[in-house]
């Protein structure tokens, strides 16, 4: 998934937080296995085995604790053990549709989906201002399917991706061999969290997509702001970029309408403006704009959010600035 | 132009502690040196352009011109010459 910066000054993003990583679930034979079945059977094939590996999964206390960061918050009033049980295997299993579903995309090929992307237009009118594009997503949806509704942008697209040594999931464009469509920076391959490249493209009037609703470890740009109900910790380099760069900021979410579609909506743009610098007071109204537009999103569709982060852990959140803790972050 | 950089560098990001001659002209601005962070260079990219009328466009040279104040001062001098 695209992530966001990690500020570190030489820092790598690979440190998550307390108690949780975003390595893959399983190992690397039974997601072979997975890419095998749905050469042989398509997806409906691949479905009926996930409905049992993931009840298998869910099994486990430490998924279910995953699932129950959002769960509790998007759904206070069930909580029963039964309850929240069924809940976790319903969020699970909607993940592991949306694998798949990107495990075909690169297997089967691009006509196995149909993406519609209805505020498209919406998007080229910012795009023309050509100031640069800070396209800011969240783990909601397959954004990797939702990305074939980009093939008439007339812009180089960039995305902010770190895999971590321990997740197998192939992307969609690696089933083929492909090069993938997008270029990819790679934060903990660059120097200083990749930002100098990051702010380049956008001064070139490209596309940079980065995730607005995870912070890595070493990332101490990160901003408390309310999300469903409770402060929830955001991360402040897309913002602090898009002042940089005077880019706009589009937030961009796709959703699961049925077995072979997808949807991408534009949920906002936001204009952050110029100078504010890492104020962190002065960028919290445009984190929280990203954050209701998130809120809007799991209102409509809550089952397709797939950040198991705990991200409303604010233990985090230092009063301190990073120099000001008199070294880098 | 080196006691200039240091003035902005300390008034643009807000160093308020500090003063041009804590900053040695071959002191890491990054990481162990003066503990300045990726969104700090991103700031700075910004200042170089507003106070010398030098855009860092090209990022390979942005990172070798960001190892201190001495590279960032030599890396505005030929760029303002060329």
């Amino acid at each position: 998934m695209p992530q966001s910066p990690d500020p570190g000054a030489s820092l790598p993003p690979s440190q998550p937080s307390r108690g949780w990583d975003s390595g893959s679930v399983g190992s690397r034979l039974q997601h072979g296995f997975f890419y095998l079945l749905i050469r042989i059977g398509g997806k409906p094939l691949a479905y009926v085995l996930l409905a049992v590996v993931v009840l298998w999964y869910v099994c486990y206390p430490s998924t279910r604790r995953k699932c129950s960061h959002y769960l509790r918050r998007r759904f206070p009033h069930r909580n029963g053990r039964l309850q929240r049980f069924l809940d976790s295997y319903r969020l699970v299993l909607s993940l592991g549709k949306l694998l798949i579903d990107r495990a075909a995309l690169g297997i089967v090929g691009p006509a196995t989906l149909q993406v519609t992307f209805p505020d498209g237009p919406q998007l080229l009118e910012v795009l023309a201002e050509e100031k640069g594009l800070v396209m800011v997503g969240s783990h909601v949806g397959c954004w990797q399917t939702a990305l074939s509704a980009f093939d008439h942008v007339p812009a180089g697209v960039n995305l902010v991706i770190h895999r971590a040594e321990n997740d197998i999931d192939l992307h969609y464009f690696e089933h083929s061999g492909e090069a993938p469509p997008f270029r990819i920076i790679d934060p903990a391959k660059e120097f200083l969290g990749g930002v100098l490249s990051m702010l380049e493209v956008l001064r070139r009037g490209e596309i940079l997509g980065l995730m607005g609703d995870r912070v890595f470890g070493g990332d101490q740009h990160r901003l408390g702001v309310e999300f469903l109900g409770e402060p929830a910790v955001f991360p402040l380099s897309p913002y602090v970029l898009a002042s940089s760069a005077g880019s706009p900021i589009v937030v961009l979410f796709s959703h699961r309408t049925g077995r072979n579609s997808y949807t991408l909506e534009l949920a906002k743009v936001i204009h952050v403006p110029e100078g504010i610098g890492r104020d962190e007071e002065a960028m919290r109204p445009y984190v929280r704009q990203f954050a209701e537009a998130l809120e809007g999103y799991v209102e409509r569709h809550p089952w397709q959010f797939m950040n198991f982060f705990d991200m409303w852990d604010i233990s985090s959140l230092d009063t301190t600035t990073p120099k000001e803790n008199g070294g880098a972050a | 132009m080196k006691d200039k950089l240091k003035q902005v560098i300390i008034d643009g990001l807000n160093l308020e502690d500090l003063t041009p001659a804590d900053i040695g002209d071959d002191d890491a601005l990054f990481g162990e040196g003066l503990g300045l962070d990726s969104l700090d260079a991103v700031e700075l990219v910004i200042l170089v352009q507003k106070h010398f009328g030098v855009a860092i466009k090209d990022m390979k040279e942005g990172q070798a011109a960001f190892q201190s104040v001495n590279t960032l001062a030599t890396y505005i001098a030929e760029h303002r010459q060329a």
